[in-house]
C-alpha cells in the first residue's frame, strides 16, 4: 500500500487546445467532475466550433504572463441540466470581461475555468476563441464542487468578489459581497431569477498572484487522463453492478445513495456510494474507502465513460475509481471547506489509499 | 367469431408474419427473404397467412408492422422530405447553430435553410421573450417553393409549448395549411440540441410512414382485409398509421424491441437476456418485466444524437451465413455474410463458401442441409463456434442486470447456432415459433405514448403535475390507438435538477394499453 502522490509534475503540458485534443481534455474533465459538474459534451461541441471558427486558444501558465497581468476565472454558474436546454450565445464571455476591465480598470489578459470537472471545464475556450484570448493552464478547483467558497483561491484568503454576472441576453449584475460564503447564497440566487443558470467570473487575480492562489496544470492533467498519456494516479475502487439507487431532495440537495454490488474479481463484495450533486463517500464493510475532496467518479464498465449522478440507472454495470485531489483540499482549512463535514457527512475525512 | 390480428416484422434479411387470436394464441406464420419492395414482400406475407383456414380475412381487425422503412429512408437519404428548421431562443443558443453536428451530407440532403429566432421559456414555464413571428414569416417566405417540411424546437417547450405551436401557425400561414410541422414539445426531453435533431429527422421523414401505410393498405384491401394499421415504435409499441404519419422519427428502430418482446411473449418469462441470431447478425438485449430494456447512453439516428431512449440492443456481426476466413491463423468470421445466399452458398446446401452454421451442423449443434457434406471438415470448422460463443459471453455479461445466473431466450432464424450453455446463463430456452418473434412481438404489443413535465418540488405543485402528465400521457396513449378502457400509467420517473435554489423536478410519464 503507499499514498498516491500529489499530480504536480504533468508530463505533457499543453501549449494550445485545437481539434487535436479537445476531445482528450474533455474526457479528462468528466472524469474529474465526480459525478457533478454537468455533462461536457455540450460545451465540447461549442469549443471544437469555436477554435475551427476562431483559431486555436494558446495555453500558458501564470508564468508566461506579467506579474501584473489581469486573469479572470469564469465558467457556468447554476444547475448544468438548464444549460443542455437554453445552450449559450457564446458572447457571454465577452460581456463578462467588458464588466471586469471596467471595475478593475486595467484588459483582461487571460481567461481561466474556475472549475475543471464537468462542463466548466471546457466552457471558457469558447469564450477565449470568440475573444482572441489565452486561457492560463489552472483552476480554482481541481475537479467539481457545487458551491462558489469551495475553491483554491479561497483557501488562499482571495475574495470572490466583485462576482461578476449574465445570462447572456443582456442582464446582468455585479455583486460586492461580505465574503465566499455570502457571495455563494446571493449568486445562487441570483443565478436562480437569471433562468437558473448563468456565466460568471468571481476571484480575479494578477496573474503574480495565480501560482498560489490556484490549482496549476488543470488543463494538462485533465489531458493526461483523458488520452491516456502519462500515469494518472487512479485507484479502482470496485467493480460491479448498481444494485440500489435511492434519492431524495431536501433544500436544493438532492441526497443520493448507491450500492454497487461486486462482480468478476470484485464478487460478494459491496461499495455504498454517497452522493449529492457529486459522489461524496465511498463505504465498504463500514470503512470509508474514499472521501470527498478526493475524487470518485463511476464509469460505465463497457465503455469507460464517466457517469454523472443524475444519470445513473439501477442495473448499470460500473467501475468506480478513486482519484486524488491536489494536496491544498487535504489540509485542515481544505477539509473545513470540502471535507465530508461540509457536504453533512459525519466522517473523518480518509486519505485514499491505493495497491501499488 | 373472434377478431384476429396480424404481426408482420420486416428484417434486414427475412421478413416474417404471424396470426394470433385475442389471447395471443398463434393461429398461422410464414416467412420470406426480404426485398426492397415492401408491398411486395407483405403480399407474399398475407397470402401465406389467409391461406390457412383459420385465418379468415373477413375477422382480422388489426395489423401490426414493425419495418425498417424509416431508417433506410435515412441512410439511404431517399425519399427524405427538405426541411426547413426553426429555432426558437435568440440570442441565447447561438453557440452551437442547429444542424451544426451533423454529418455534412445528410444536413445537404435534408435541410433547405435554419433560423433562429427570438423567445422561448425559462425552465419553470415562464416566458420572458416575446415570440419574433415577423422573423419566421420572413425567414419562411423565400423557401416557400423548397420547404417539404417544417421543423419548430423552442427553449424549454417540454414545460410551455405555446411558442412551437404559434410558430406552427406563422409557417402553415406561410406555406399553405396542407406542410407538415413537426414540434420539439412533441417528440423529447429536456435538451436542446438532441431535442431538435429529433425533430428535424421527424419532419424529414413526414413522409415514409405515409408511403409505408399505403403500401401495407393497399395489400390488405386487395385481400378482403379491413383492419386498422397500427406501426411498432422504437420501444416496440404500437402507435396508430394517423399518428405515424406525423412522427415517422419514434418508428425508426423496431426491429430489436418487438423481438425480444415476442421472445417473452412465446416463452412465457419475463425476465431473461434475449439473444436474435438472424443470418446476418445477432442481437443482444433483454427483457424485464417482459418490455425489452432501454438504454441510457446516447443514442445516434444516421449519425445524429437524439435525445429520447432506445432499447439497448448490442449487435454483434455474427449470423448463420457469416463467412468463415479458414486462411486467417486464428481463423475470421464475419463480419461479411452470405446473406440471402445463404441456401446456394452454404457448404451445407452443396456450395463452396465456409460459414457459421456450417460450423453448427458440423459439429452437431444444429440442423441444416445436409450433414454429410461437413462432417470430415469438424476439426477444422469447429473453431469458429469459438469464437461465437465467447462473442455471446461478453454480450450476456452486457445484457445481464444482476450478478445471479438467469435464463436465456434464444430466437431468430439462426437460434439453433446459440449453444445449450453459456457463462451467465441459468438455462437456454429456446420458444417454439421463435423464427417469428418479431412478428409475435409486433402482433401482441401495447399501444403507448409519454408525457412529461417540470416543476417546483412543492408537494402540491408536484402533485398537481402529476395529475397534469397522468392525463396528457393518457390523452397521447388513447390518441395513439390505445383502448380507452384500460389505457394505464406503466411507468413514472422522478429526476431532481440539482444546483438550483427552489429545486426543481422532472416527471416523466408512459402511459400505455392493448391497441383500442
Amino acid at each position: 500500500m503507499m499514498l498516491l502522490p500529489d499530480r504536480k509534475e504533468e508530463s505533457v503540458l499543453l501549449d494550445r487546445l485545437d481539434a487535436s485534443n479537445l476531445q482528450a481534455v474533455s474526457r479528462g474533465c468528466a472524469l474529474l467532475a465526480a459525478g457533478g459538474g454537468g455533462d461536457p459534451e455540450l460545451t465540447l461541441l461549442m469549443a471544437l466550433r469555436a477554435v475551427e471558427e476562431h483559431g486555436p486558444v494558446p495555453v500558458v501558465r501564470f508564468e508566461d504572463l506579467d506579474d501584473d497581468a489581469l486573469v479572470m476565472p469564469c465558467g457556468l454558474i447554476g444547475a448544468p441540466t438548464i444549460a443542455t436546454e437554453r445552450l449559450w450565445s457564446g458572447d457571454e464571455g465577452r460581456t463578462l470581461v467588458a464588466a471586469v476591465e471596467q471595475l478593475r480598470g486595467v484588459p483582461v489578459a487571460a481567461l481561466m475555468a474556475f472549475e475543471i470537472g464537468g462542463a466548466n471545464g471546457l466552457l471558457p475556450v469558447t469564450w477565449a476563441a470568440r475573444l482572441g484570448l489565452p486561457l492560463v493552464d489552472a483552476d480554482g478547483m481541481g475537479r467539481a464542487f457545487p458551491h462558489l467558497q469551495q475553491q483554491a483561491m479561497h483557501l488562499a484568503g482571495m475574495p470572490s468578489s466583485p462576482v461578476v454576472l449574465t445570462d447572456g441576453r443582456g442582464n446582468g449584475l455585479v455583486l460586492h459581497a461580505l465574503d465566499d460564503v455570502w457571495s455563494e447564497q446571493i449568486v445562487s440566487r441570483a443565478a436562480a431569477s437569471l433562468g437558473g443558470v448563468c456565466a460568471g467570473a468571481v476571484y480575479c487575480m494578477t496573474a503574480g498572484q495565480g501560482p498560489t492562489a490556484a490549482i496549476g496544470g488543470s488543463l494538462s492533467h485533465a489531458f493526461a487522463l483523458g488520452s491516456g498519456a502519462g500515469e494518472p494516479a487512479t485507484v479502482i475502487l470496485g467493480e460491479g453492478r448498481l444494485a440500489t439507487l435511492e434519492r431524495r431532495l431536501d433544500g436544493g440537495v438532492a441526497y443520493g445513495a448507491a450500492t454497487v454490488l461486486g462482480s468478476g474479481a470484485d464478487y460478494a463484495r459491496e461499495l455504498r456510494l454517497e452522493l449529492q450533486d457529486e459522489f461524496l463517500l465511498a463505504i465498504e464493510d463500514g470503512e470509508v474507502r474514499a472521501a470527498v475532496p478526493d475524487i470518485i467518479s463511476v464509469l460505465a464498465l463497457e465503455t469507460g465513460i464517466p457517469l454523472s449522478t443524475e444519470r445513473l440507472q439501477y442495473g448499470e454495470r460500473v467501475t468506480v475509481v478513486g482519484l486524488p485531489v491536489p494536496p491544498g483540499w487535504t489540509t485542515e482549512a481544505g477539509l473545513r471547506v470540502a471535507g465530508p463535514a461540509a457536504f453533512g457527512y459525519d466522517v473523518p475525512y480518509t486519505p485514499l489509499v491505493g495497491a501499488a | 367469431v373472434t377478431a384476429l390480428r396480424i404481426g408482420i416484422d420486416v428484417g434486414a434479411t427475412t421478413a416474417g408474419a404471424a396470426a394470433v387470436d385475442r389471447h395471443g394464441r398463434l393461429l398461422a406464420k410464414a416467412r420470406t427473404p426480404a426485398t426492397t419492395d415492401l408491398g411486395a414482400d407483405v403480399t407474399v406475407l398475407v397470402r401465406a397467412l389467409i391461406a390457412y383456414a383459420a385465418v379468415e380475412p373477413a375477422r382480422v381487425t388489426r395489423v401490426m408492422l414493425s419495418t425498417p422503412h424509416a431508417r433506410d429512408a435515412l441512410t439511404r437519404r431517399r425519399g427524405l422530405r427538405r426541411v426547413a428548421t426553426i429555432r426558437i431562443g435568440a440570442p441565447l443558443t447561438h453557440a452551437i447553430p442547429p444542424l451544426a453536428t451533423w454529418p455534412a451530407d445528410l444536413r445537404e440532403a435534408v435541410s433547405v435553410g435554419t433560423a433562429v429566432v427570438r423567445g422561448g421559456a425559462e425552465y419553470d414555464g415562464r416566458s420572458v421573450m416575446a415570440l419574433d413571428t415577423d422573423a419566421i414569416a420572413r425567414f419562411l417566405e423565400p423557401l416557400a417553393d423548397q420547404a417539404e417540411s417544417v421543423a419548430v424546437t423552442s427553449v424549454f417547450a417540454p414545460v410551455a409549448a405555446d411558442h412551437e405551436l404559434q410558430a406552427a401557425d406563422v409557417a402553415r400561414r406561410v406555406l399553405g395549411w396542407g406542410v407538415h410541422v413537426s414540434m420539439s414539445h412533441d417528440l423529447g426531453t429536456i435538451g436542446l440540441l438532441e431535442r431538435e435533431n429529433a425533430t428535424v429527422l421527424n419532419a424529414t421523414l413526414a413522409g415514409v410512414a405515409g408511403r409505408v401505410g399505403d403500401a401495407v393498405e393497399g395489400v390488405l384491401t386487395a385481400h378482403g382485409i379491413d383492419a386498422d394499421l397500427f406501426l411498432a415504435q422504437n420501444d416496440g409499441t404500437l402507435v396508430a398509421i394517423d399518428r405515424a404519419l406525423d412522427f415517422g422519427v419514434l418508428v425508426v428502430g423496431s426491429g430489436p424491441a418487438t423481438s425480444m418482446r415476442g421472445a417473452a411473449h412465446l416463452s412465457g418469462v419475463t425476465d431473461a437476456v434475449v439473444v436474435d441470431a438472424g443470418g446476418t447478425s445477432t442481437g443482444v438485449g433483454a427483457v424485464v418485466h417482459a418490455s425489452p430494456r432501454e438504454g441510457t447512453g446516447p443514442v445516434h439516428i444516421a449519425g445524429v444524437r437524439v435525445g429520447f431512449p432506445m432499447v439497448e440492443v448490442l449487435r454483434l456481426a455474427l449470423g448463420g451465413g457469416s463467412l468463415i476466413d479458414l486462411a486467417a491463423t486464428p481463423l475470421v468470421v464475419g463480419p461479411r455474410s452470405v446473406a440471402s445466399a445463404f441456401g446456394r452458398d452454404a457448404l451445407v446446401f452443396g456450395g463452396a463458401t465456409p460459414t457459421l452454421a456450417d460450423a453448427a451442423v458440423a459439429t452437431g449443434r444444429a440442423q441444416y442441409g445436409s450433414g454429410a457434406l461437413v462432417t470430415s471438415r469438424r476439426d477444422e470448422l469447429a473453431p469458429a463456434l469459438d469464437v461465437l460463443d465467447e462473442a455471446l459471453a461478453g454480450a450476456i455479461g452486457w445484457a445481464t442486470d444482476t450478478t445471479v445466473p438467469g435464463p436465456l431466450l434464444a430466437v431468430g432464424g439462426a437460434s439453433d447456432l446459440i449453444p445449450d450453455s453459456l457463462p451467465g446463463v441459468y438455462e437456454v430456452i429456446r420458444p417454439r415459433n421463435g423464427e417469428i418473434a418479431g412478428a409475435i412481438g409486433a402482433a401482441m404489443a401495447p399501444v403507448s405514448a409519454q408525457a412529461e413535465r417540470i416543476c417546483s418540488n412543492r408537494p402540491d405543485v408536484v402533485l398537481a403535475a402529476l395529475d397534469d402528465a397522468r392525463a396528457v400521457a393518457r390523452a397521447r396513449a388513447i390518441h395513439a390507438g390505445a383502448d380507452p378502457d384500460t389505457v394505464e400509467i406503466v411507468q413514472l420517473d422522478e429526476i431532481p435538477l440539482t444546483n438550483l435554489v427552489d429545486p426543481a423536478i422532472r416527471i416523466r410519464v408512459k402511459a400505455a394499453g392493448p391497441p383500442g
